[in-house]
């Protein structure tokens, strides 16, 4: 080739390439408003746009995996956990994580209640947003899918030998004491009741162990405390789940794994080995999982 | 140097230098916030940090294309500048653009959009830095009279990143669409256009350095850009993953970016082949370390490590991850720091008093600390990314837990990056310790008693 053909083909390519990137775009904006339903776009989910922008959320955390990579990804949050609970964590995340522990924390933003609830909105409306079915498995803020798989290797020693002053907290997991809040001190419950909670339910979507998974368990329990076939007392979400840790054959999860001739192989000695408190607690932990 | 004006572009190089060096300051820092707890989380946060340290590189690596575009303008078309005084104004506002829009992200001022923080005021001085800068060098090449195509494709480069720092410009209410077309400048930036500079240093480079003709090597650069738009533009496409936008941009993303390497290896065998064809003919082996350096890193950073997760089937593991960061540094660094860092070199013992013509033994630790600590680091996001995509992204371990799982990475990182903040220390140190020449050298004047036979003048004309 001499040069003038070089020249045509620097030209051409690029001209070529430009146009059907151009027809290509066109063609995208025909597809937006449905793919990201922008109709849904309401005027607190832009102020909520504006919000997270303010606070330079992106140059930690990253959404639809664009951002920085100190922080976890918030694509699907909304889907993980429910308003009040993003709410409380957002107010002060030191009430929820140890810094000596993790290593890091959020600091304390300073937001207005009107600031966190446009920030849920727009969180909201970016989960439901058509990303060709991103992340491939759910993306957990902390814990594990598989239980233990969290913790160190000297913890996953120590609790297979089932000692009880070992302490089955993960390594990243805040320590507690009494005046927590209760969702902290629930969580930390949930992975020290003996039996353990955290060895049969995980909290990961998708993830049923030798019980099915606690994530969603406040969507499945409004659904359930609305079909006919639900026999118990429970009014609310938050009376579904105390009936589940009380009287587990209260009513029986769907699936032969879980029970048989009518009782749940859920141990039932809870409602007697935690205190009232530790109960409310473990309640309040796990009505946060939308 | 030999014209009058050329010696803008020391101080262009200066401010560069300058703002590399606190560039790692940042750098050194959000990393070190990787080990924990943070001291500073109160009042100097990760995001305000990261975000200085991406910002300022990339203002100084555009302070540095404009100052090797006024050297090498003139050295292409035989030429004064146009205007120097324009050129002074133009670093001025520049620089009060770049140290206000730091100060600022200190205080929370931003729009914390990724890579385009720069509030509205900065954004538009940016834009008339880059029409004072665009007029200044297209007056010079008119009043010369000669245009060569090295210059040619740097002119197209530098304005069509001013055109594509337009969308940047505007805002959207969908945050989707946002995300659309800050790609049209981030990444057509960075895998298109600046390419086209990077390309056009590189063959101005290799003419002087080496005794390979001008026809040849001007012919390659058209083929280079041609290669790198095929696969650059429609190559947007991999950042349209899983970013809500129609399904059909994932295939082209695969097969486009994958095609991205084709003109990085053009590159790469372009510089080889340049050399071993026709030798070396110029003393400055240093800046040919830098030159060819700058072609082999960017086909493995931007090539070889971007090519690593591109194809939609990998990416939506890695997506998200450390895997980007990288990517990220080995490709800028290769691509971008190396090259302006190359023309530096080849300018400097012209442009500065008192300096030995093949670069100092200071040169030579800078340029091998840099590329050791650079590769440290590269590996260091590797083994840290690859281990955060399996346990986290494939096992399901929450983000916190793991991130302390693969602290040992961090703790490389944070080696491996002091390492490379002493080898840019030095570069920095060897830059400043000669003042800088103000009047042209004549040809048969001597830079330094050189110790290499035949050798040339620094910016003699070969082409």
């Amino acid at each position: 080739m001499n040069k003038r053909q070089t020249r045509i083909f620097a030209i051409a390519s690029t001209a070529i390439a430009s146009l059907v990137f151009l027809v290509l775009t066109v063609d995208s904006h025909r597809q937006f408003p449905k793919l990201t339903n922008s109709d849904t776009i309401t005027d607190s989910v832009v102020r909520g746009q504006n919000v997270w922008h303010e606070f330079n959320c992106i140059n930690c955390h990253t959404i639809f995996g664009e951002g920085a990579y100190y922080a976890p990804d918030l694509t699907k949050i909304t889907e993980h956990r429910g308003a009040p609970y993003l709410t409380a964590f957002m107010k002060d995340p030191s009430k929820f994580y140890d810094e000596q522990k993790h290593r890091r924390v959020m600091p304390k933003l300073n937001m207005t209640d009107g600031q966190i609830a446009d920030l849920i909105a727009f969180m909201d409306w970016v989960s439901k947003v058509d990303n060709q079915g991103w992340p491939p498995r759910p993306i957990l803020v902390t814990g594990s899918s598989i239980p233990g798989t969290d913790f160190s290797l000297t913890k996953q020693q120590q609790s297979g030998e089932a000692s009880k002053e070992s302490g089955t907290l993960p390594p990243g997991q805040r320590p507690v004491a009494s005046g927590n809040d209760p969702i902290a001190l629930g969580q930390a419950l949930f992975r020290t009741a003996v039996p353990t909670c955290a060895a049969c339910h995980s909290t990961a979507p998708g993830v049923n162990l030798a019980g099915p998974t606690l994530a969603n368990i406040a969507a499945t329990a409004e659904k359930t405390i609305a079909s006919p076939d639900y026999k118990g007392k429970a009014k609310t979400v938050e009376e579904y789940i105390r009936e589940s840790i009380m009287e587990p054959s209260a009513y029986l999860h769907p699936g032969p794994m879980y029970s048989a001739n009518g009782t749940s192989f859920m141990p039932t000695t809870y409602k007697d080995s935690l205190s009232k408190e530790q109960i409310d607690q473990l309640v309040a932990y796990l009505a946060t999982f939308k | 140097m030999r014209y009058r004006s050329q010696s803008v572009a020391y101080w262009y190089f200066a401010f560069a230098l300058i703002l590399f060096g606190l560039q790692l300051v940042f750098g050194l820092l959000s990393a070190a916030k990787y080990l924990g707890p943070d001291p500073l989380l109160n009042i100097l946060p990760f995001d305000v940090t990261k975000t200085i340290h991406t910002n300022l590189l990339i203002v100084w690596v555009l302070t540095g294309f404009m100052g090797a575009t006024y050297w090498i303008v003139s050295d292409e078309s035989r030429s004064e500048l146009y205007s120097v005084k324009l050129a002074y104004i133009q670093l001025g506002i520049w620089a009060i653009m770049g140290l206000t829009a730091v100060i600022g992200y200190l205080f929370g001022y931003g729009t914390g959009n990724k890579l385009l923080e720069q509030p509205l005021p900065h954004k538009l001085a940016i834009v008339v830095c880059m029409l004072i800068f665009l007029y200044n060098i297209g007056m010079t090449v008119r009043k010369s009279g000669r245009f060569t195509t090295t210059e040619g494709v740097l002119l197209l480069g530098l304005g069509s990143s001013a055109l594509l720092y337009l969308p940047a410009l505007l805002h959207y209410e969908n945050y989707v669409v946002s995300i659309y077309y800050r790609w049209w400048t981030i990444h057509l930036w960075v895998e298109g256009v600046w390419e086209m500079i990077q390309g056009s240093f590189l063959a101005y480079l290799l003419i002087r350095l080496s005794g390979a003709d001008r026809e040849v090597l001007e012919k390659w650069l058209y083929v280079i850009v041609g290669l790198v738009f095929i696969a650059g533009i429609l190559g947007t496409a991999h950042h349209y993953y899983w970013v809500g936008v129609p399904h059909y941009w994932l295939p082209l993303g695969g097969f486009f970016s994958a095609l991205e390497p084709v003109a990085l290896i053009g590159m790469a065998m372009y510089a080889y082949f340049a050399m071993r064809r026709t030798g070396m003919q110029h003393p400055n082996s240093l800046a040919l370390h830098w030159t060819i350096g700058s072609a082999v890193f960017t086909l493995f950073g931007a090539g070889l490590l971007g090519l690593a997760h591109t194809f939609p089937d990998i990416n939506k593991w890695t997506h998200g991850t450390l895997i980007t960061a990288m990517h990220g540094h080995a490709a800028f660094y290769g691509a971008y720091a190396m090259i302006v860092m190359a023309v530096i070199v080849y300018a400097m013992p012209s442009m500065t008093v008192g300096r030995k013509d093949e670069g100092s033994t200071i040169g030579y630790w800078a340029f091998w600390l840099q590329i050791g600590g650079m590769f440290g680091m590269t590996l260091s996001f590797a083994t840290a990314g690859i281990g955060q995509v399996y346990l986290e992204r494939v096992l399901g371990i929450g983000y916190l837990d793991v991130q302390l799982k693969i602290q040992v990475h961090f703790l490389m990182l944070v080696a491996t990056a002091s390492m490379f903040a002493i080898g840019v220390g030095l570069f920095i140190y060897d830059f400043f310790r000669h003042a800088p020449r103000l009047v042209p050298l004549d040809d048969d004047e001597e830079i330094l008693p050189h110790t290499a036979p035949g050798s040339r003048l620094a910016n003699e004309q070969t082409g």
